[in-house]
């Protein structure tokens, strides 16, 4: 009978060692989730940085290619039309770290009538299966045709992006300077950079509460 | 007849050639800009430049500096330069510089029609016009809802008026419309101008036939690459050409049909005054053709002061005058925004 209470209590005492243990390894995770975040919000806005001095740059390089008369402040439009593009904000249930907010950017959305309009950006990472997945676009010389349906909407809505771009660009006149285009990409390049940021940071407090709450 | 303008030109033209002569030794030098490259700042930008022609239009501006300060006091040393030898111009010369202002002029209409489209306010935009394209009736284009409007109410009385013949439509004003009355009224403008030119002959006519022509096929070029991918349609396109220059007829047309950058510098390969501005560039890059152009251009503008007796001096000066404002925007910007490593991308020296 002791012996069997010893055993009993032994077990007991080597299931809290590695309830502790599961613990402590839990803590580890959310510490180093933590850490990644820190890194990749550091990275990214290192990235931020860079992409603005370019687009900065790109736009100097547009004013000096094209006139100052064809790019300044005057020309901006200031009749009412709906953004370009949105930001959604949703909860998200992240493992170990519980319910985190996350941002997500819907560029170029069409402008439909209910003010809803279909996302361009993301008909062709839905299509492809993965975010930004690059496609080359052939011309039509071999006289092959596309003949898979999701390569058919990708390049309608790669062809739609680029009406918006133009569309936004065409404040500053029907034809305008590749740096000028240059500066675009380079500002919705950081756009997105932002977003990603946004979401690092959230997911970095998150983890840097459940650590403090331990 | 060629050869003699020196037995009468001195007669009314003696006194600007000596004046304008006068200004471009005023032109900022090699060591100018290797100083002001070097600045850290745009009040050390403004120090520097007190010791040139621009002090006296910069010492009264208070700090901090903006590039758009800088840019608008150097252009009013242009426009009391250009006002001082208009107002003691006589025929033919005086035409010769009002041809001068009338590409500003144009510009400047685009930015009040352009502008009053996007809603904004006339004094708003005049204050951003350029000065030497300023006419009276300027506010008024605010009122026009199309083009024939816009000749009818405004431009009727204008020296642009006799350009306008290509674009009467009475389709309403938006984006690309605009772009194209701009195109159109500068061809217009370029192809009046050369003729005029022609028309004095002599020094005057050979040298200008060669900065005009230049001019059209820089613009024919800026033309194309910057409709590549827009909805310009080819035969649009080739409407925008000017009918002269080195590159009419035979260039235009392929150039009308170009769909990217290589294929441009195929055509302009074609052509021994382009060859070299082409070769200093790489296969797929645009970058630097602006740069090359501008110094091309330069070394033309310069060479018009290599002969006396013609109307070209008036012309280049002026020109040279505008890319040395273009080459003070660049060194600003490159200095306000902290990549002095790029400054030399777009600097084009004179002398």
């Amino acid at each position: 009978m002791a012996g069997a209470e010893e055993i009993e209590i032994c077990e007991g005492g080597e299931e809290s060692i590695e309830a502790e243990a599961k613990t402590e390894r839990g803590d580890e995770k959310v510490l180093l989730q933590f850490l990644d975040s820190l890194d990749g919000y550091l990275t990214l806005m290192d990235s931020l940085n860079s992409k603005l001095r370019e687009g900065w740059f790109d736009l100097a390089s547009a004013r000096h290619s094209m006139g100052t008369l064809r790019i300044n402040t005057t020309l901006l439009d200031l009749k009412d039309h709906s953004a370009s593009s949105t930001l959604q904000v949703t909860d998200q249930e992240v493992e170990s770290l519980g319910s985190v907010h996350c941002f997500a950017l819907s560029k170029w959305a069409s402008k439909g009538g209910s003010g809803k309009g279909k996302d361009f950006s993301t008909v062709a990472d839905s299509e492809m299966g993965s975010p930004r997945s690059p496609q080359l676009r052939h011309r039509g010389v071999s006289g092959e045709k596309p003949s898979d349906k999701g390569e058919t909407t990708v390049l309608a809505a790669d062809e739609e992006i680029k009406k918006e771009r133009a569309k936004s660009l065409s404040v500053f006149g029907g034809l305008v300077s590749p740096k000028l285009r240059g500066a675009q990409l380079s500002f919705e390049t950081a756009l997105e950079t932002l977003v990603e940021i946004a979401n690092t940071r959230s997911s970095m407090l998150t983890a840097f509460e459940r650590i403090s709450k331990k | 007849m060629y050869g003699f303008e020196a037995l009468t030109f001195n007669i009314h033209g003696g006194y600007l050639e000596a004046i304008v002569r006068g200004h471009r030794a005023g032109l900022l030098t090699t060591a100018d800009y290797n100083n002001l490259c070097q600045c850290e700042n745009l009040d050390d930008i403004k120090m520097h430049l007190s010791a040139t022609k621009y002090g006296s239009y910069l010492q009264n501006e208070p700090s901090p500096l903006h590039t758009t300060t800088i840019v608008e006091k150097c252009t009013l040393k242009l426009v009391d330069d250009y006002k001082h030898m208009l107002c003691q111009a006589t025929e033919p010369m005086s035409t010769f510089l009002e041809y001068i202002r009338y590409g500003h002029m144009i510009d400047n209409v685009v930015l009040i029609v352009t502008g009053t489209l996007h809603e904004r306010d006339v004094q708003e935009l005049i204050e951003k016009c350029h000065p030497l394209g300023m006419f009276d009736s300027i506010a008024t284009l605010a009122v026009a809802q199309n083009m024939r409007e816009l000749y009818r109410l405004v431009l009727v009385d204008t020296p642009l008026a006799p350009y306008f013949s290509e674009c009467l439509t009475s389709e309403d004003l938006d984006d690309m419309n605009i772009e194209i009355m701009r195109n159109t009224l500068y061809k217009a403008y370029l192809e009046d101008f050369y003729k005029f030119c022609q028309k004095l002959g002599g020094a005057t006519a050979e040298i200008m036939s060669d900065l005009l022509a230049f001019e059209a096929d820089r613009r024919a070029v800026n033309i194309t690459i910057n409709s590549i991918g827009t909805e310009l349609t080819r035969e649009d396109r080739k409407k925008l050409y000017s009918n002269f220059g080195f590159l009419y007829p035979y260039g235009h047309e392929e150039l009308a049909i170009c769909e990217d950058i290589d294929q441009v510098r195929g055509v302009m390969e074609k052509y021994p005054p382009y060859q070299a501005i082409f070769s200093k560039m790489s296969y797929g890059e645009s970058q630097m053709l602006d740069k090359a152009f501008y110094e091309e251009e330069v070394r033309r503008l310069c060479l018009a002061f290599e002969q006396q007796f013609h109307y070209a001096v008036f012309f280049a000066y002026m020109r040279l005058r505008e890319q040395e404002i273009r080459n003070l925007m660049w060194i600003s910007e490159c200095v306000a925004q902290n990549q002095k490593s790029r400054i030399h991308d777009s600097v084009v020296y004179m002398f």
